[in-house]
This record gives C-alpha cells, structure tokens and sequence, in this order.
C-alpha cells in the first residue's frame, strides 16, 4: 500500500513539475491542442507504467521529453497534419502586451512555426525547459558544437523570418 | 586570447544567457559586445513570451488520474459471462470489458468528448488536401489493424489517434447532412451491438465489429442510427499488419 501511495506521490510530482512545459513542447512540435494534450497523456501513461525504472528523479525531465519525443516520432509525426491551432490558446500575459509587442510576438511564433525540426528542436529544449547545451547535446544525441550552431541558426532564421514579414505586412495572414 | 566580435555574436546567439568568465569579460570589453549582449537579451525575452502558452487547465487533472489505474492490466471478463451479469444486475447498459481508466464505455465516451470532442468537431481540412487526409486515415487506420472504406473516407473530415478503454483508437470526425458527428473507432474494445448510449447532451449509437467497436456520437438531435450502415459496411478490422 506504501508502496502504490509512493509512486503515486512521485508521479503527481513529475505531473506537476513537468506538465506545462512538456505541454508546451507537445504544443509547439504538432501545433494543435488536441493533439499536445493526447500526446503528453500518452507520455505520461508510459511514465506512470516504467516509474519503477526511474531511479534518478533529477533525470525525469530528460527522461520525460525522451517519452514524448519517441511517441511522437512513433504515432505523430508522419501521421498527422501540421494543424496550426496555436492562436487558440492562451498566451501567458497576453492582454498585457502593447499592440506592437503582440505584433512582434504574432511574428516569432509564426516564425517558430516554420523553423525545421533540426532548429526548432534544440531551441524549444533550450527556452521551453531551460536545457543547457550540454543536455540538448545529451538529448538529442548530437555535438555540443552542432547544438551552438543549430541554436545560433534558429534565432538567426527567427529574426531574418519576423524582418521580411514585418517589412510585407504578412502578419493578417499568421496562422 | 580574447573573443573577438563575430566569435561573441555567434555565442550569446547560440546561448543568450551565457555567464562564463570569459563571455562576461568579452561582454565589458568593449560597447559593441555589450550592445549585442543586451539585444540578444531583448529578443531572448520576446521569444520566451512567444513560447509560454498555458496549459489547458483540465489537463493536470486528467493527467492525475492515469495514477488511479491499476498497475497491471486486469483480465478480460468473458463477454458471455458479463452480459449474464448485466442482465441480472439490471443495472448497467452495456457490456464492456475491464478498462484501464474508467468504469464503463459510457464513462469513457463521456470522458474523452469532454475532453475534446466538441473542440475537434469545429476542426476544418481545409488547409489539408482531400488525398492527404484519405493517406492520413489509411496510415491512421493501418496502424489500428484496420481500414476505412472509400466511403467513410470521403466523409473523414479530421481524424486522429485516441485513447480507448482498451489501447490505442481512432476518433474522426465525419460530414453528414445533419452536421458534422463522431466516430471514435476501438479496436480493442467490444460493445453490445446496437446499444444507444446517452451523456451530457450528446448520444451514441454502438457498432460491434468484427474486431472491436465502434461508437457513432452526435447530439441528441442527430440521428446517429444512420451511420451504422456506413461504419458496418466501411470499417473492415483486424486485418494482418503488413
């Protein structure tokens, strides 16, 4: 019984602690909600059930993106259509932003959006989780120098992307 | 040796927050580094800001519960023996089998439309072409050991992959001259044929197929019955993985 109350602790920790950022990820890789939602309930029934196999609590994190970024690649990823329903959920702090910050915001995610997989990857474990490039190099299972690259890339494709639709006017066409 | 500009652009680009020695001293060397230092600061901002969307609040909770299961998988009733059950019982609509999360298929259906039934049900294709929806759907389908039929297919207007009672199903999204209705389709899970199921508003018309189930939801308004042909006739099940 001690035994199944403490798992149970610890799952509703990782729950907790975990939640909103794997959410995010989910989120920002399959640019639908319904889809990132069932995608970390999927991650985290697959937690629940290997727990016993989490003996590190300070790799959970790690281990937590790893179960989500193969259920993706396993179910999602090929199978699904990029929907792109990220408008519809709610930006944190987004009523407080001028309107040409909201502007520029609309601009980044969009941009976010268009990033290829091999940029937007690092830069979402770097900003989303807080991952040093020494744990997305772990992550990803790529150099640590091939990381810098990628994040220094994103960023710069990030800026050069919000630069010509901001200077086009594209920004009635986001999302 | 020093950094010079393009090598401390190239880092404070890569890793905005950096805060080693060496990246400080070059930061204060000189105005140009710590101009570059400070944008890259700025934008870094902005970019969480884009990035930090909230989590719907139900999810922690549903999320929550998956710790409510039983560790191991509990054995399947024999379905002649549940039915005997729920006829002297009288007291429950359906014959199901053990789930993992909930109580009946009645608990599920209601669980998971609320959880996104009505927000997919909105969902347009528009930006998907009718022949990359009908691949999605095969390959969908395929990986359940199943397959829709031209017709079903023609009318799939979303589809996705769902948690069911037993594994892994399907939920779509289909047209019909009455509105748009549900089928979430459960390859592992068996219903009483023909059995009509109702919850909050909505109601759902029960196929037992050869293998699994499927579970036709619509409002109550919405003659669910009148798909049945069409998921009997569409949905071919347990076909051989190839």
């Amino acid at each position: 019984m001690t035994s199944d109350t403490d798992k149970t602790r610890r799952f509703n920790e990782l729950a907790e602690a975990y939640s909103t950022d794997l959410y995010r990820y989910a989120m920002w890789i399959c640019h639908n909600d319904a889809l990132a939602k069932d995608l970390v309930q999927e991650t985290f029934l697959r937690a629940w059930r290997a727990l016993d196999s989490l003996k590190d609590v300070g790799a959970a994190k790690s281990w937590l993106i790893t179960i989500l970024r193969r259920e993706y690649a396993r179910t999602f990823e090929r199978k699904v259509p990029k929907f792109t329903d990220v408008e519809k959920v709610v930006v944190v702090d987004d009523d407080e932003l001028a309107p040409d910050e909201r502007l520029e915001r609309d601009l980044l995610r969009r941009g976010i959006m268009k990033l290829d997989a091999k940029y937007r990857d690092p830069l979402l474990l770097q900003v989303v989780f807080g991952h040093s490039c020494a744990e997305i190099s772990e992550q990803l299972g790529i150099s640590k120098s091939a990381v810098m690259t990628q994040l220094f890339r994103a960023r710069e494709k990030l800026k050069v992307q919000m630069q010509r639709d901001g200077v086009t006017g594209n920004v009635h066409e986001l999302f | 040796m020093s950094m010079n500009f393009s090598e401390f652009k190239k880092l404070i680009g890569a890793d905005p927050w950096n805060r080693d020695s060496e990246t400080l001293r070059a930061r204060h060397s000189a105005p140009e580094f710590e101009k570059a230092a400070n944008d890259a600061e700025t934008f870094e901002r902005k970019l969480q800001s884009a990035l930090h969307i909230e989590m719907p609040a139900d999810l922690l909770k549903d999320i929550k519960k998956i710790s409510h299961q039983p560790a191991q998988r509990r054995n399947w009733m024999p379905l002649a023996l549940a039915a005997s059950l729920v006829i002297a019982v009288g007291a429950v609509s359906m014959v199901w089998k053990q789930s993992h999360q909930w109580d009946s298929v009645e608990a599920y259906l209601a669980d998971h439309y609320a959880h996104d039934g009505a927000a997919v049900l909105g969902h347009s294709s528009d930006n998907i072409s009718e022949q990359d929806l009908a691949e999605m759907t095969g390959k969908i389908m395929a990986s359940l050991n199943a397959s829709a039929g031209q017709q079903l297919t023609g009318r799939i207007k979303f589809i996705k992959f769902c948690p069911t009672p037993e594994g892994r199903g399907a939920h779509m999204v289909v047209n019909t001259d009455q509105g748009p209705m549900t089928i979430i389709f459960m390859p592992g899970t068996q219903v009483t044929d023909g059995e009509m199921v109702e919850f909050d508003q909505m109601h759902a018309f029960m196929v037992d197929l050869e293998h699994g189930s499927a579970a036709i939801i619509g409002r109550r308004s919405q003659p669910v019955e009148s798909l049945e042909t069409l998921v009997r006739n569409s949905l071919k099940t347990g076909m051989v993985e190839t």
